[in-house]
């Protein structure tokens, strides 16, 4: 796998450059897409996605865990923004700590078991979550949710952003976005990435090496969930309303499905993933037939099928295939 | 104050309600013992059979049509297992178990979401076989009738069960095809054709359990399946990969925990089946009955 290759060394400004590139095309994707709310569901969708990514493709975790705590950046963004009207920033914060704070907890007791038991402990804690988030409904509004999330004005020190029209929103979302991607690009590129993926391989050997893999599998479950926890805030501000189907496991599956689409392997799929799946979501959605009973999801399900039967490296890793096949011709 | 009555209530319900999870774990412990995989599709297996007992019981206008329909939920849902197995995960084997995983969660979006396209999402309900509407003087409660029906059924089944694969000839090839394969295949054992019907078996379990908790479901619903997947995951951990006493053990544990809980305060009844979880991993990581060794 040519990905993760690079030395930690590098400068930040060698990755500020094509990360400004990134950011060119996905200001032209917002207005290529046919809804202008998509594109920033798709970063924000893509976020989560990383995480997902950054455990199962560079460490080797199946974490079914990651719906709960990004509905716990989503709840506590959401309520403090609804009820206690605090500052954008500040929530967002707050939300990316609670997440943290709940990814330390769950992390410590999934990670003693290795495997398949992680990814049956991440699915218990994960409707754990959900079960609280149901039943507390004095806190998160229970089967209502939380509604009034104010997406105002961004006020900065220097100068004030209104966040509310979808375009000022979309580069808010979109600097978020390239900023967290360039940390997790030199996260996977620095000695602890390089760790990471030498447990993935054999943790038996990382083991005999001296590094202790049940601390840095702990780590890098709280950074997922760090990470989560942002991208459900943004979510929070994004559809200004937080439901409890986010915290419920089938979120999970769905950032599983978009990382897989996309690619595993390397960090550009979870935008690739989330970009395909939301699109495919909203064209499918436009058929009455297929919107009704949700027939979309059948679609995607098998799509998703094919892909993990026969294009494991996702739609990146199929592009990659060809490209290189294309240049030895 | 609450009364004896309820509580001894809820214990029969535990005790009920466990052993129709105990068919769902024992299917899913079996599959994991062997294929070394959790199958999310399992809830699926379990919704397909209830759907199926369904339309046997609405379509065909005979009385005893609910039960034709529990009889031939079995042979179906083997079959169901079998294609699922053959086309889907046998093609899977010997890769990381991560995207088996995987698969199974794709194929349970597939199966629901296809029973929606075909039945409808709004739920159907499905009265009481006749003959089994009433209730049972037990001495010390009157008791529904079919309760303690399947409650004496999923018993005798999973004892079947045990005996099977604990005590048969049969059963010692999968045994061995579980723990050695490779001694196994040395033998002359063709472990896949194994691993195969053990697929369709766990399969037909699953089908079966959800026949007969058909009628005790308010209404059917294409989610229904996704509730019952994540108990039977936990009492899997809690009674031991496996182990089908422990899958029994751990599902009359936690369907009468939960049961009791109710009683007691309603939302805790959720709670406290993670809680058991939680204590009896701290305690015993393998499961009270698990082999040990983890994989």
């Amino acid at each position: 796998m040519k990905v993760g290759v690079g030395w930690p060394g590098k400068g930040f400004w060698t990755e500020l450059f094509p990360a400004l590139i990134m950011a060119a095309i996905l200001v032209a994707i917002y207005f290529i897409l046919p809804s202008k709310m998509m594109a920033a569901e798709i970063l924000i969708m893509a976020i989560p996605t990383l995480a997902f990514i950054l455990l199962l493709g560079y460490t080797g975790l199946l974490n079914f865990g990651t719906g709960s705590l990004f509905a716990v950046g989503a709840y506590t963004a959401g309520i403090l923004l609804a009820r206690h009207n605090v500052h954008i920033l500040l929530a967002i914060t707050a939300g990316v700590v609670m997440s943290g704070i709940i990814s330390i907890i769950m992390g410590y007791f999934c990670i003693k078991r290795g495997g398949l038991i992680f990814a049956l402990l991440t699915l218990a804690f994960n409707q754990l979550i959900w079960f609280i988030v149901w039943q507390w409904k004095s806190l998160t509004g229970g089967p209502d949710g939380i509604w009034g999330i104010k997406r105002g004005s961004l006020d900065l020190a220097i100068f004030s952003v209104n966040l509310k029209p979808t375009f000022n929103f979309y580069i808010f979302v979109l600097i978020c976005f390239v900023l967290l991607f360039i940390l997790v690009r030199r996260l996977i590129e620095s000695p602890f990435g390089k760790v990471l993926m030498g447990m993935r391989e054999s943790e038996l050997r990382a083991t005999a090496i001296g590094y202790n893999p049940e601390t840095y599998k702990w780590i890098a479950f709280v950074i997922g969930g760090l990470i989560c926890g942002l991208g459900g805030t943004l979510f929070a501000l994004h559809q200004e309303y937080v439901g409890e189907h986010l915290a419920n496991w089938f979120t999970s599956g769905e950032f599983a499905i978009m990382a897989l689409l996309g690619g595993t392997f390397v960090l550009h799929g979870a935008l690739i993933g989330s970009g395909v799946f939301i699109f495919l979501a909203d064209f499918l959605n436009r058929f009455p037939i297929l919107s009704k009973a949700g027939a979309w999801l059948l679609i995607l399900g098998a799509i998703f099928i094919v892909v993990v039967m026969f294009f494991r490296g996702g739609i990146y890793g199929g592009a990659e295939k060809l490209y290189e096949r294309f240049r030895k011709k | 104050m609450i009364n004896i009555d309820a509580i001894l209530a809820q214990v029969f319900n535990g005790i009920q309600f466990g052993v129709l999870i105990a068919l769902l774990a024992t299917g899913l412990s079996l599959i994991f013992g062997m294929l070394g995989i959790i199958n999310f599709a399992h809830g699926s297996l379990y919704m397909l059979g209830a759907y199926f007992v369904w339309t046997c019981a609405q379509m065909l206008p005979l009385p005893g049509n609910f039960w034709l329909g529990l009889v031939l939920t079995l042979p179906l849902m083997a079959l169901v297992g079998l294609i699922i197995e053959r086309f889907l995960l046998h093609r899977m084997y010997g890769q990381p178990v991560v995207y088996q995983i995987l698969i199974t969660f794709g194929l349970l979006l597939v199966i629901q979401q296809g029973v929606a396209l075909i039945y409808g999402t709004v739920p159907l309900p499905l009265g009481m076989p006749r003959y089994f509407e009433g209730e049972i003087n037990l001495g010390l409660l009157r008791y529904p009738v079919y309760r303690l029906f399947t409650m004496i059924l999923g018993l005798a089944i999973i004892s079947c069960l045990w005996f099977f694969i604990e005590r048969s000839a049969l059963g010692a090839i999968i045994r061995a095809s579980a723990e050695d394969p490779e001694t196994a295949k040395t033998l002359g054992i063709n472990t896949r054709t194994v691993y195969t019907w053990t697929f369709a078996l766990g399969s037909a379990l699953a089908g079966l359990g959800g026949g007969l908790h058909a009628p005790m479901i308010g209404g059917l619903q294409h989610t229904t399946g996704t509730e019952i997947l994540l108990i039977s995951f936990i009492v899997v951990v809690i009674g031991g990969m496996g182990s089908i006493r422990g899958a029994l053990l751990g599902g009359i544990i936690l369907g009468v925990v939960r049961g009791l809980a109710g009683v007691f305060w309603a939302p805790a009844s959720d709670f406290v089946m993670f809680a058991a979880m939680g204590i009896i991993l701290m305690i015993r990581p393998q499961g009270l009955l698990g082999r040990g060794g983890t994989r």
